[in-house]
């Protein structure tokens, strides 16, 4: 690995805590009653605002606006996007009273129903939508997974066909079908569709997992095992043009901060680093977007425009580790070493759990031949994370360059044993041996 | 009166305030939105003075920052946990009347920092059942004297955690006759290191715990002498770990080796088998309890383990997010589930729910086991918000009734009163309060009040009580008095209906502790074969004569 490589994953350590620091939204509970589909708009429920007050200026603003044109379909769906599902709801009736054939309207509804755990509704919102538009993929796909949950992948099958008919390589399509079929226990049916699935996309999806339940039920354990461990993170959905157009309705930091983050988890930095500007453009002293910033930036390989926004992060929010973290690795990577552990101190100090700040701390004591400094260090990362594999290995290479070879060889042969997959204890013993036998007994 | 016109009488009424359980509980919000205030608290029942009937332990919050509930003048100072004693009546004409008397000052419990929860087990073997109690600072075990008195020897025993610890379970996991210790934790928070969170709009709301890292769960080895020994890297528990929030200890594989369950918050859960040599495995991923069958790991939060299709394995019931729905995980028999919550009908009922403690338990006693689950959210409700509820986070619980056949029936509406209530629940304590055999729910609230959900339906079909012990060590001070028999499995074999297995465990559902006896409905059967019990060491014994509607206590090595 270069160092530039190095520098990069460092920082992608910081960022993956970093972005756990914003608000992952949580779905609020369902409301009881099921919506009338009512053409007489005089008779739906009245469509009222919530309270804004305590809302980000922006989306007031929107919302208001939107509000007074009239234009319900339009408010609910800035009111779905800020996550003001019940609020949202009459707008869209309304909405969907006055344009009866108009799909988006019954289509969020559907996703409204399905935030608040309302299937039943959710399913009959869909079929509307399908009913206007039945050739929309999205629509299909959804109203699948609908039925799926219900417990009833008879439903869900002929919705994913359909689909597959008009977008034969449609990934979530046949993802569900694999799902479907797996819900059947046609075992061999739900591997060859989910094989499909992970051909026509081939990142690290989650869809590794139902295909290894599906191996698993054929009884074919090392194909499950290996497909286990290939699980990743990338979700499966429908392309879903309507939805991504909801989700970049609201301007505040907050919604510009999930924005950059879904960008950089799709790789693509440069959309995050704007997103994240346009978010510090309306919050200029949120240390959590300039962190994000300059991760981007670091990403895409503009370490002097990362330096900056580190920079500027402490000067602002001096107790913000994270930014204390990444200035550390870059400073390393550029040599500056007094500098770097100044910093990974200080990250420690602010936030003593901080475990690769204190790993790469240990790192730098050790590599500057401060090895009895680094013990502690290391000491302390075992006890936060015990699966720190890292900290086992640097604890016994300090013990040798304080040449106490017996507890280094001891530490090794434990670490040997608790770490199998891991060759560098094993490789480590062998050398140690070399320099200082181990006495006979 | 004809039938039509009966009034079926609610399932469950809530008896806590009249029976003297006066207790609230505090979390010391102050409107910071801290992340602990949230997550609390459990309850325990636990029978602490050897008199026959369940005693009550509250964990209590308090004050999350220095400036909290002692100067804010609402007249709560210092809250602690509180132990409750059962003083139940049994009348003369048959019924019973419960009434509980706060003896926490006289039992010697001092509960230091913010409760999280409780778990009980005799670690020390001397037939009096010792109390564990987790927070979110050191964790507390309470030595109890078998006077009904204890003493706090968490420094001493070496079990004083500090990291954030919610649910723990005592199991006998290396088969040496002593009660061992895991430890579920949390996250690594402190209220300096509070982060905000914001919603879309830009309101502060709770966090989810992916902002936090997660803590490593512990297993202390009981050493004989009083003491522990964290053998949590050894035995390869260290290997894998999120933030645990349920635990559940049962032999999930048929080895006749206790494993355990974890479910953790928003990452895999762990399901770690027992490879009989003092290590464990997880087997999370491959045995299919992990993640959601969409391959997305959920917010794990109660877990219960109970064979609810009476195939002679041990099931799992996993509490989740709303949004998620629960997870209900069936055993083949070999430590290999499939997860069910679709197709019985648990998983979309529950879609709508933050569920928190849970069991599963015998309603009316028909040999069928139905599950109960106590929810409340841990993020504004907006609906609620909008109308100044002042803590929004309120939701009802709910109560699924097994059919037998698979899909579980929703039973909510006819729970009763307590059930209507919108409340934040988390714990929930499962046992027989009156000992009128059934299943009695104690309901532990954040910022509220307790529930004691008595259950009036159980008399519908009979059952047999069964509390499984080991051999007396017999020491003066305990008067020849035995420790409950965790993990130990009771084989109802019955006529009219296949065998009924269940086992002893005072863990599961969330931060809490349950009657470590064994109460089975029989369903249509009036009499019992045969009752054959395999004890946590390998052993097994068998008794043919045991009657019906009554408490039986079954010793190892066969005697009555």
């Amino acid at each position: 690995m270069s160092a530039g490589t190095r520098a990069v994953a460092a920082i992608a350590i910081a960022l993956v805590v970093d972005i756990a620091c914003s608000s992952e939204p949580r779905t609020p509970r369902p409301s009881t009653a099921p919506p009338p589909i009512e053409s007489d708009i005089s008779k739906l429920p009245p469509a009222v605002l919530p309270d804004l007050s305590q809302m980000d200026n922006a989306i007031q603003q929107q919302i208001n606006d939107r509000y007074q044109s009239g234009a319900y379909g339009e408010t609910g769906k800035l009111l779905m996007a800020a996550e003001y599902f019940d609020a949202a709801e009459p707008f869209y009736l309304r909405a969907q009273a006055l344009e009866p054939n108009e799909m988006r309207w019954p289509y969020y509804l559907g996703h409204v129903y399905l935030a608040r755990a309302e299937p039943t509704k959710a399913i009959g919102s869909f079929e509307r939508a399908l009913s206007i538009k039945p050739d929309d993929v999205a629509t299909l796909v959804w109203l699948g997974g609908a039925h799926l949950d219900q417990g009833k992948p008879e439903l869900a099958e002929p919705l994913y066909a359909r689909a597959l008919m008009i977008q034969p390589k449609a990934v979530s399509a046949l993802f569900g079908l694999g799902q479907a079929a797996l819900a059947r226990r046609e075992y061999a049916r739900a591997v060859d569709q989910f094989e499909q699935a992970l051909a026509a996309d081939a990142r690290e999806s989650i869809a590794h997992y139902p295909l290894a339940l599906a191996y698993r039920g054929l009884g074919n354990t090392a194909q499950a095992e290996a497909h286990l461990r290939q699980q990743g993170r990338v979700e499966v959905g429908p392309p879903d043009p309507l939805m991504t157009e909801l989700r970049g309705l609201l301007r505040g930091p907050v919604a510009e901060e999930n924005r950059g983050i879904r960008a950089m988890d799709g790789g693509d930095f440069k959309t995050a680093a704007e997103h994240f500007r346009r978010g510090l453009e309306l919050a200029p002293d949120s240390p959590s977007l300039r962190h994000k910033l300059g991760t981007a930036l670091s990403l895409m390989g503009d370490t002097s425009g990362a330096f900056e926004q580190f920079q500027e992060t402490i000067t602002r929010s001096p107790d913000f580790a994270q930014a204390h973290y990444s200035l550390g690795v870059l400073l390393a990577i550029n040599g500056r070493i007094p500098d770097a552990i100044e910093r990974f101190s200080t990250a420690v100090r602010y936030q003593p759990d901080y475990v690769e700040a204190r790993l790469r701390l240990a790192e730098l004591l050790r590599q500057t031949g401060r090895p009895a400094a680094a013990l502690p260090q290391y000491e302390r990362v075992m006890t936060i994370d015990p699966r720190a594999a890292e900290a086992e290995f640097g604890y016994a290479m300090a013990l040798v360059q304080l040449k106490r070879y017996e507890e280094a060889r001891r530490r090794l042969s434990e670490a040997a044993a608790l770490h199998p997959e891991r060759k560098e204890f094993t490789e480590a013993l062998v050398r140690l041996q070399a320099i200082a036998p181990a006495p006979r007994r | 009166m004809n039938r039509a016109s009966q009034v079926e009488p609610e399932w469950f009424t809530d008896r806590a305030e009249e029976s003297g359980l006066t207790f609230r509980h505090v979390n010391g919000t102050e409107g910071k939105f801290y992340y602990a205030e949230v997550i609390a608290p459990g309850a325990g029942l636990v029978d602490y003075d050897n008199d026959g009937d369940l005693d009550v332990f509250l964990v209590q919050g308090g004050s999350l920052s220095a400036s909290g509930i002692r100067d804010s003048g609402l007249g709560i100072r210092e809250p602690k946990s509180r132990l409750f004693r059962n003083d139940l009546a049994l009348n003369a004409d048959g019924t019973r009347t419960l009434r509980f008397t706060d003896v926490t000052e006289a039992s010697g419990i001092v509960s230091n920092g913010y409760g999280m929860g409780v778990t009980t087990g005799d670690f020390n073997n001397d037939g009096c059942v010792d109390l564990y109690m987790t927070s979110l600072g050191p964790n507390q075990l309470f030595r109890n004297n078998c006077n009904g008195t204890f003493t706090d020897v968490s420094k001493q025993s070496r079990t004083d955690d500090s990291s954030w610890s919610v649910s723990s379970a005592f199991l006998d996991y290396d088969r040496d006759g002593w009660l061992d210790l895991f430890v579920g934790n949390y996250l690594s928070w402190r209220v300096e290191s509070n982060t905000p969170c914001f919603t879309p709009s830009g309101r502060p709301d709770y966090c989810s715990p992916n902002v936090y890292q997660p803590q490593p769960s512990r297993l202390l080895h009981n050493n004989h002498d009083g003491t522990f020994s964290d053998v949590t890297t050894a035995s390869g528990i260290a290997r894998e770990f999120g933030p645990a929030l349920g635990v559940a200890t049962a032999d999930f594989n048929g080895d006749g080796w206790i494993d355990v369950y974890v479910a953790n918050d928003g990452q895999p859960n762990q399901l770690w088998i027992n490879q009989r040599t003092g290590t464990f495995r997880n087997t999370g991923l491959l045995s299919g309890t992990a993640i959601s069958a969409h391959g997305k790991a959920k917010a794990g939060m109660g877990v219960d383990a109970g064979d609810f299709d009476n195939d002679g394995d041990e099931d799992l019931f996993v509490t989740n997010l709303t949004g998620e729905g629960n997870d209900l995980y069936v055993n083949d028999g070999s430590g290999l589930f499939e997860e069910q919550g679709a197709r019985s009908g648990l998983g979309a009922a529950s879609r709508g729910y933050t569920g928190f403690g849970t069991a599963w338990l015998d309603i009316d006693n028909d040999g069928l086991l139905d599950t109960l689950t106590v929810n409340g959210a841990v993020q504004t409700i907006e609906a609620l918000r909008r109308v100044n509820d002042p803590f929004p986070l309120h939701q009802r619980k709910q109560l699924f009734k097994n059919p037998g056949q698979g899909r579980f029936e929703d039973v909510t509406a006819r729970g009763g009163a307590a059930f209507e209530l919108s409340e934040v629940g988390r714990g929930a304590a499962f046992g027989d309060i009156d000992n009128d055999g059934d299943t009695d729910v104690l309901v532990a609230n954040n910022n509220g009040p307790p529930r004691l959900l008595v259950n009036n339906i159980g008399n519908r079909n009979h059952w047999i009580g069964l509390r499984l012990v080991g051999a007396a060590h017999g020491s003066p001070s305990n008067q020849g008095q035995a420790r409950d028999m965790l993990g130990a499995r009771v084989g109802i074999v019955r006529e009219g209906g296949p065998t009924l297995w269940r086992r002893a465990r005072s863990d599961g559902s969330y931060a809490s502790a349950n009657d470590p006896r064994v109460l089975v409905g029989l369903g249509p059967s009036t009499t019992v074969s045969r009752v054959r019990v395999v004890w946590p060491d390998g052993e097994t014994d068998e008794w043919s004569s045991i009657e019906t509607d009554r408490y039986t206590t079954l010793r190892e090595g066969g005697t009555k």
